[in-house]
């Protein structure tokens, strides 16, 4: 043990009163630094877990061809030949392209879907659905589907063409349950009539509003599309990458290719916004964490200025005296990380304990917390940088302090 | 110059204060201090006794003159240089014992050992044994440095002074806060480990008892050296 670090610890035993108060400011912020960023995280981790989910982690849309306008009269801002895209609706040959793309690495499986927004009914209820028509052994291997199924029977919905699944909160506005009829308005004008053989509930409230999941050559029929997909939906092994993946399926394919990142893009910069701002508002609390110790290690400076001039006369460096103080905040950030991140953990736990009705956004019953190590590890590197400040100022005075002037029994 | 001398001052100028309170603290002194002799430096207030007490301590800076330590100028050196000669050459001992309250009798006189770092922390512990013994405080080493005797305190002060086994022991005013049979008492221990060990010791005092009781007396007039002589007893 340096001597500046035995005789800091034994400055700080002997000030336990304020040691207790710099402790307890520096864990209350690490904790709730944490369990703010547990919570924010959570949230987002849900929706976008949901959002893969449902949704794939990559979607491949209509055909584009690129198209050349040649301006007449150019303009002095523009190019004379500008590219456009001009797009077709569907997918004529999605098995082909399913073929393809299934040999890239990155590519778990893809699902065709037949999409088309319709009118449902149920008594006297009506809303307007997103149909989904799906091959349900291979919507079943891309999406989470199966774990979705709130209610009902997949095997039901599987073996019956005339069945569907609808979404939680669909099924509640038009108040059918497993076992009812729904019926579905085909653009001539018909009613189609469906058994609900499940729910499901995804936890995004916009999909389990909408949604409904309908056998792929059932939903061509009713639609009346000349093709069987308009979208393919991807499960990647790193859908981080999803964005560099779309762009090549866009080159490869000329299909118009998009990415979760760009599809769920202003929800995700929503939690960003509000992770940044939990953040802040937690990291006043280290900052004032770090006032605290910034006044219990000034005035521990004003009362040790007699241990100072002793300890100068007795051959300690300035930079020994610094240090002694330094490493009374270091030791405090130390213990109060340790402590913080123990106290953050539990309070994360305990948040997620707490039930929640939330039916927005996204639908959960309890607050949805993220185990992330990053969390404590910014935690621990704002308060060890908010206590560094803190104790520097007076480490550098307590280091600056003219010995003679004590020793001699005059103030300072 | 002496080969004998181990601390040793020439010329010595020191102002205090700034602009008009500017005093002149210290006018030219010089002195010789040699191994296993003891000087005391006496005189009215203010006439510059601790300032060059500290000067010569390394623990003040003179405007003119050198310091010399060990036939070595030190004055010039850097902040942490003479730090680690005063840590290795130097004891110091204070009028009000200026010991660590919060620590043990030990713990303070460990503490100058603690930054030479020659030692491990048994053999600190064995020597601040010995050196407290040798005050007659052996049943007193875990004792809070708060809780003894003034008396008492005078006496660590002395075992930490000594804990370097330092070539000089400065002292202001030792025994000034101490009655007279404990000023007698420390002041004659002081004596003792100093003829001993062939420390030198140099004293501020006020106390013509133990002035007179030193090997060399140096009389202290306004910022000046006036006269230098053996002492009563010596």
């Amino acid at each position: 043990m340096t001597p500046p670090l035995y005789i800091a610890l034994r400055f700080l035993t002997h000030r336990k009163r304020a040691l207790l108060l710099s402790l307890s400011g520096v864990i209350c912020g690490v904790a709730f630094f944490i369990c703010m960023q547990a919570q924010t995280q959570g949230f987002a981790k849900y929706f976008i877990d949901s959002s893969l989910g449902s949704n794939g982690a990559l979607i491949v849309r209509s055909r584009f061809e690129p198209r050349q306008i040649d301006s007449i009269v150019p303009t002095k801002t523009s190019n004379t030949n500008v590219a456009h895209r001009q797009y077709f609706e569907g997918i004529t040959n999605a098995n082909e392209i399913m073929r393809v793309s299934r040999q890239f690495s990155n590519v778990v499986s893809c699902s065709p879907v037949l999409r088309g927004t319709l009118s449902a009914r149920s008594g006297f209820e009506n809303a307007t659905v997103d149909l989904y028509g799906i091959d349900p052994a291979l919507h079943l291997q891309t999406t989470d589907l199966a774990h979705q199924i709130a209610g009902g029977s997949l095997y039901d919905f599987r073996n019956k063409p005339d069945s569907v699944i609808v979404g939680s909160r669909l099924a509640e506005s038009l108040h059918v349950e497993v076992g009812d009829t729904l019926q579905v308005l085909s653009p001539g004008g018909q009613y189609r009539r469906f058994a609900v053989a499940a729910m499901a509930k995804s936890g995004v409230g916009s999909i389990d509003s909408t949604r409904v999941y309908c056998h792929a050559r059932v939903a061509q029929t009713l639609l009346h599309k000349p093709y069987a997909a308009s979208l393919i939906i991807y499960k990647l092994r790193d859908p981080d990458r999803a964005p560099a993946l779309a762009q090549h399926f866009e080159n490869l394919f000329q299909h118009d290719a998009m990415s979760w990142q760009e599809r769920e893009q202003s929800t995700l910069h929503l939690f960003l916004t509000l992770r940044l701002s939990a953040a802040i508002t937690v990291s006043l609390v280290i900052l004032l964490a770090g006032f605290g110790i910034f006044n219990v290690l000034t005035m521990t400076v004003l009362s040790k200025v007699k241990e100072i001039a002793i300890l100068r006369s007795m051959g300690y460096r300035g930079r020994d005296i610094s240090a002694i103080f330094l490493w009374q905040g270091g030791m405090i950030a130390a213990a109060g990380s340790v402590i913080g991140c123990g106290a953050g953990a539990l309070l994360s736990w305990g948040m997620s304990k707490i039930p929640i009705h939330l039916r927005g956004l996204l639908s959960t019953d309890y607050f949805v917390v993220a185990w992330d190590w990053r969390h404590y590890l910014w935690a621990i590197l704002l308060a060890v940088i908010s206590v560094f400040i803190a104790s520097y100022v007076p480490a550098r005075r307590a280091a600056q302090l003219p010995p003679v002037a004590t020793l001699r029994g005059s103030s300072v | 110059m002496n080969a004998d001398v181990c601390l040793s001052c020439h010329d010595i100028e020191r102002y205090l204060g700034e602009d008009e309170s500017r005093v002149h603290a210290l006018r030219g002194v010089s002195l010789d201090v040699e191994p296993g002799s003891v000087h005391a430096v006496v005189g009215p207030s203010g006439c510059g006794k601790s300032t060059l007490l500290y000067i010569l301590g390394l623990l003040d800076h003179p405007d003119g003159g050198s310091v010399m330590l060990e036939s070595e100028a030190v004055s010039h050196l850097p902040d942490d240089e003479l730090a680690r000669r005063r840590n290795e050459f130097i004891g110091f001992i204070f009028q009000f014992h200026f010991l660590m309250e919060d620590f043990t009798a030990q713990e303070n006189v460990i503490i100058p050992m603690r930054r030479l770092g020659q030692l491990p922390e048994a053999a600190m512990r064995d020597r601040s044994a010995e050196l407290l013994e040798a005050v007659g405080l052996s049943d007193k080493l875990e004792r809070a440095s708060r809780h003894l005797s003034g008396g008492e305190q005078q006496r660590v002060a002395i075992a930490r002074a000594l804990a370097n086994e330092p070539r000089v022991i400065l002292a202001d005013e030792p025994t000034g806060n101490l009655d007279t049979k404990n000023s007698q008492r420390a002041f004659e221990l002081l004596r003792s480990i100093v003829h001993q060990n062939q420390m030198a010791l140099l004293l501020v005092t006020h106390n013509p008892a133990i002035a007179n009781a030193c090997d060399w007396i140096h009389e202290m007039q306004d910022g000046r050296i006036i006269a230098s002589h053996a002492g009563g007893f010596g």
